[in-house]
């Protein structure tokens, strides 16, 4: 009987920025980091508030609340939600500890990420970047 | 010239390959039948040894691949149905080229008679077009002599250097960390130090203070004995015994584990050593002599050559040196172009030659050698040089340079200019050489190598090229800087020197230094990388780069070191940030991201209409596209354009100048002729074509004043045709012919 619930069912992570909370496919999600040290990366967008370096490689640590204009109260505890998209790993930062919720799959859910959207409306573009750089 | 055993060898290399592929597909073809694909894979292959074989002059092995070729040409024309009874006499053939390769490994010679029977069936199928009628008889391959040898996947060793890359970081990590070990033993072997000797001054004053003082017995055990039979032990002495017992076990255990620190740093040293021996030996792997690209070459420019009259022999020494895959594949265009050049403009013909007093033949010289990581490549051909007074001249001319500028520059910089884009002392145009535009080609090449080329020159006597690359891409050497408390760095091969801001005081207002006669400019990495403003440094370094002749500077707050390390890419999410190659993540966990120089001064050179503030269009009169490689022709037109209340985009060749059409509304479109990338009359015909701006007007504004240049411009759709220089008036002209002066004056 259970399992036929779980069918019907879709599993979203749950994360949140400020006073907002947002859902992301669960399958994208690959772990959960503790952020222990960003390193910025000079010339990246605004957004993209750094690298965290992950076994040798780094991973991109996203801030939505800069993309929604979310207003943050405080910075502590952070967490850093890696979502495998194309095959790349980019993290998103997250105010709370992800969790994971399920839902009917005909529900339809409110502040849902693509994580497919989210990696080509937020992928650095050099044509962009050759333009901040002229504004020095 | 190459020697026979040279070629001999490069040929064998070929042979094997190319036997390996045509076994392979032949066993394809005969078990999944017809297959167009593998046809045609036999057939390149057999072309390919034909080839190789006849240069070497193995006619045996030329003859058989050639029926092959031909065998297969007919199937694949279909001239000839395939049929599994024809793969037997495939494979016999196939077995004879694999006999006479063995032959040619053992001894150098094809020994082996050609079977002619089979020949003449071959033939027989040919030109008959069917097959004979003979029993299928299943025939086995011969085995290469040379079973020691496996073919693998390129991807499979990335895989594996990838792997090493991250061995090199926990290497890394490994050596800080023993530096700490070493301190730690350190620390503690002196505090010990310190301990055992109080312990051995408080033990012996205490001692003596006891003998004094002769205590009474109150143990019932030692009534029995007399004070010198028996020593009698308080608490005291316990405690001080047991003290000792422990600072003496302190002492080996200390003493062990300086022993033992010794060992590991020991076996950190071999292991440190072993992995690079493991680097050096796994990109031997993957690295292929770099005559076998020459000798191929070579044949080719000996060819070409022989069909423009001249002749010339070429000298190769080093051909054994061995570089990467990648970086070999990357390199061929380059020397190809530089030797054509040689040929073409450098060489002169026998009569020209023996009127100067040299050989007839002219003489080209390919000198390699291996420095450190890097190979020097030497190109030297004895023909007329290249004329520094006529580089200069058209230096001056595109406006590289001005002409006050041209009479103080060392010559070997004004050498340097036959690198840029557009440039061409040759005034006639060709088709393989280009231009004028094959040079910056080549320069571009190498650069994106993580290498340099430099030319030197006398007239009338020889030109050199030297290109220096790095042997392999993957594990790249870095200079690593520190800049606003964050890690950066360099490619070292772009590093000429690094001088102390102390000796520069002036560079911070200046954003110049003067160096051993050099007026070089320089760039604070701070502001370009973080769009800080400058903060007044007082310490710091200029790292001195040098792009082939052209030399920058590069402030920064501090260097850190060389390091060898695998760059990562940044991947697709982060590519955009092009002014980095890539990153790598230093023993310490610290990402690092390796900084591309070129891009840090591109924007030198690189003048846009895209990166300027978009104006509001109503100011304008009309938008003009001024599309010309020389930037002070741009600058002059704009500034004429400008103040005729006109705005205006400007690109430096045909794309650039498309793209800008793409989104942008022009009116009126000045373009120039010759051009690097894309030039003029390819830019006319495209913009013709576009049913968007066929009604754009164009006019053409080139040096070029001949009517044959006027009348193909005119046929591609031109407008107008203006001929350099030009003045003010001429431009009025023009623009009030398409309505775009302004009447109010």
């Amino acid at each position: 009987m259970s399992e036929e619930i779980k069918q019907s069912e879709k599993f979203y992570c749950v994360f949140g920025i400020g006073e907002r909370e947002f859902l992301i496919p669960r399958e994208s999600v690959v772990q959960v980091l503790d952020i222990t040290r960003i390193f910025p990366i000079p010339g990246a967008p605004e957004y993209i508030v750094g690298a965290l370096p992950v076994r040798g490689k780094i991973i991109p640590a996203i801030d939505l609340a800069k993309v929604y204009n979310i207003e943050r109260l405080n910075y502590s505890d952070k967490k850093l939600l890696v979502i495998d998209v194309k095959n790349e790993q980019i993290g998103i930062l997250s105010d709370i500890a992800p969790f994971f919720v399920s839902f009917e799959s005909d529900i339809v859910v409110e502040d849902f990420i693509d994580p497919e959207q989210l990696f080509e409306r937020l992928k650095v573009n050099s044509q962009k970047n050759s333009e901040n750089r002229n504004d020095q | 010239m190459i020697n026979k055993s040279e070629l001999i060898k490069y040929f064998l290399l070929e042979a094997d390959e190319c036997v390996n592929t045509l076994i392979e597909a032949i066993e394809e073809l005969e078990k999944n039948g017809y297959d167009k694909e593998a046809i045609e894979a036999l057939f390149r292959v057999t072309h390919t040894l034909k080839g190789s074989a006849s240069i070497v002059k193995f006619d045996k092995i030329a003859e058989l691949s050639h029926k092959l070729e031909d065998l297969f040409e007919a199937l694949l024309n279909q001239e000839l149905n395939f049929d599994n009874s024809l793969i037997s006499h495939i494979k016999k053939i196939i077995n004879l080229i694999v006999t006479l390769v063995n032959e040619v490994h053992e001894t150098g010679e094809e020994k082996s008679n050609i079977d002619q029977e089979l020949i003449e069936l071959i033939d027989d199928i040919l030109s008959s077009k069917e097959m004979p009628v003979k029993q299928y008889e299943p025939t086995t391959f011969e085995v290469l002599p040379i079973t020691n040898t496996v073919r693998v996947e390129l991807g499979l060793i990335e895989h594996i250097f990838t792997s090493l890359g991250e061995v090199l970081v926990q290497k890394n990590t490994i050596t800080d960390r023993e530096r700490e070990l070493l301190n730690i033993v350190e620390e503690i072997s002196q505090s010990s130090r310190r301990l055992l000797k109080e312990i051995a001054d408080f033990s012996d004053r205490y001692w003596l203070a006891q003998q004094d003082s002769g205590q009474k017995i109150t143990d019932i055990f030692f009534t029995d004995f007399s004070d010198l039979e028996f020593d009698r032990y308080d608490e005291y002495h316990i405690f001080l015994r047991k003290i000792q017992e422990i600072t003496n076990d302190i002492t080996d255990g200390i003493n062990s584990l300086l022993v033992f620190s010794e060992n590991l740093s020991y076996n950190f040293k071999s292991l440190g050593r072993e992995i690079s021996f493991l680097k050096d030996s796994l990109l031997e792997i993957r690295m292929i002599p770099i005559g076998k690209l020459l000798h191929r070459i070579c044949e080719a420019i000996k060819d070409t050559a022989k069909d423009i009259g001249k002749n010339i022999e070429i000298e190769i020494k080093g051909a054994e040196i061995k570089i990467d895959k990648p970086v070999f594949e990357s390199l061929y265009e380059p020397i190809l172009h530089i030797l054509r050049n040689a040929i073409k403009h450098g060489i002169e013909f026998p009569e020209e030659r023996v009127r100067k007093g040299k050989q007839p033949i002219g003489n080209i010289a390919i000198n390699l050698k291996k420095e450190g990581n890097y190979v020097v490549i030497n190109i030297k051909d004895d023909g007329r040089g290249i004329d520094i007074e006529k580089v200069k001249e058209t230096a001056i001319v595109r406006g590289l340079i001005s002409s006050k500028d041209a009479s103080i520059l060392p010559e070997d910089e004004i050498l340097s200019y036959i690198f840029a884009s557009g440039f061409s002392t040759s005034d006639e145009i060709d088709l393989q050489s280009g231009r004028g535009m094959g040079l910056n080609i080549v320069k571009t090449t190498i650069l994106k190598l993580k290498g340099t080329i430099e030319v030197s020159s006398e007239l009338n006597k020889e030109t050199t090229f030297t290109i220096k690359i790095p042997q392999s891409l993957t594990v790249n050497n870095l200079l690593v800087f520190r800049s606003s408390d964050l890690d950066f760095a360099i490619p070292i091969n772009y590093i000429d020197e690094i001088l102390t801001i102390e000796d520069f005081p002036q560079v911070m207002e200046e954003r110049n230094i003067n160096y051993k006669n050099r007026n070089i400019p320089v760039k604070l990495f701070s502001e370009f990388s973080l769009s800080l403003n400058s903060k007044a440094l007082e310490k710091g370094y200029i790292i001195l780069l040098n792009f082939s002749g052209t030399r920058k500077g590069l402030v920064v707050d501090d260097i850190l070191g060389y390091e060898e390390a695998t760059v990562n890419n940044f991947g697709k999410f982060l590519e955009g940030l092009t002014q980095y190659t890539g990153y790598f993540i230093s023993g310490r966990g610290i990402p690092r991201y390796v900084v591309d120089p070129l891009k840090i001064f591109e924007e030198d050179i690189v003048v846009t209409a895209q990166y300027q503030p978009i104006q509001e269009q109503y100011l304008h009169l009309g938008a003009v596209l001024v599309v010309d490689d020389s930037i002070s022709v741009r600058k002059a037109l704009q500034n004429i354009l400008e103040a005729k209340k006109l705005k205006v985009y400007v690109a430096k060749d045909g794309s650039e100048a498309l793209k800008l059409m793409e989104n942008k509304n022009i009116d009126l479109l000045i373009t120039d002729l010759e051009m690097p990338v894309m030039h003029g009359y390819e830019l006319i015909s495209r913009v013709r074509k576009d049913a968007r701006f066929k009604d754009v007007p164009i006019i053409v504004l080139t040096s070029r004043g001949t009517k044959k240049h006027e009348e193909k411009a005119l046929a591609l759709g031109a407008d107008g045709f203006i001929v350099k220089p030009f003045d003010e008036g001429t431009i009025s002209q023009i623009l009030s012919k398409f309505e775009l002066e302004t009447n109010v004056y």
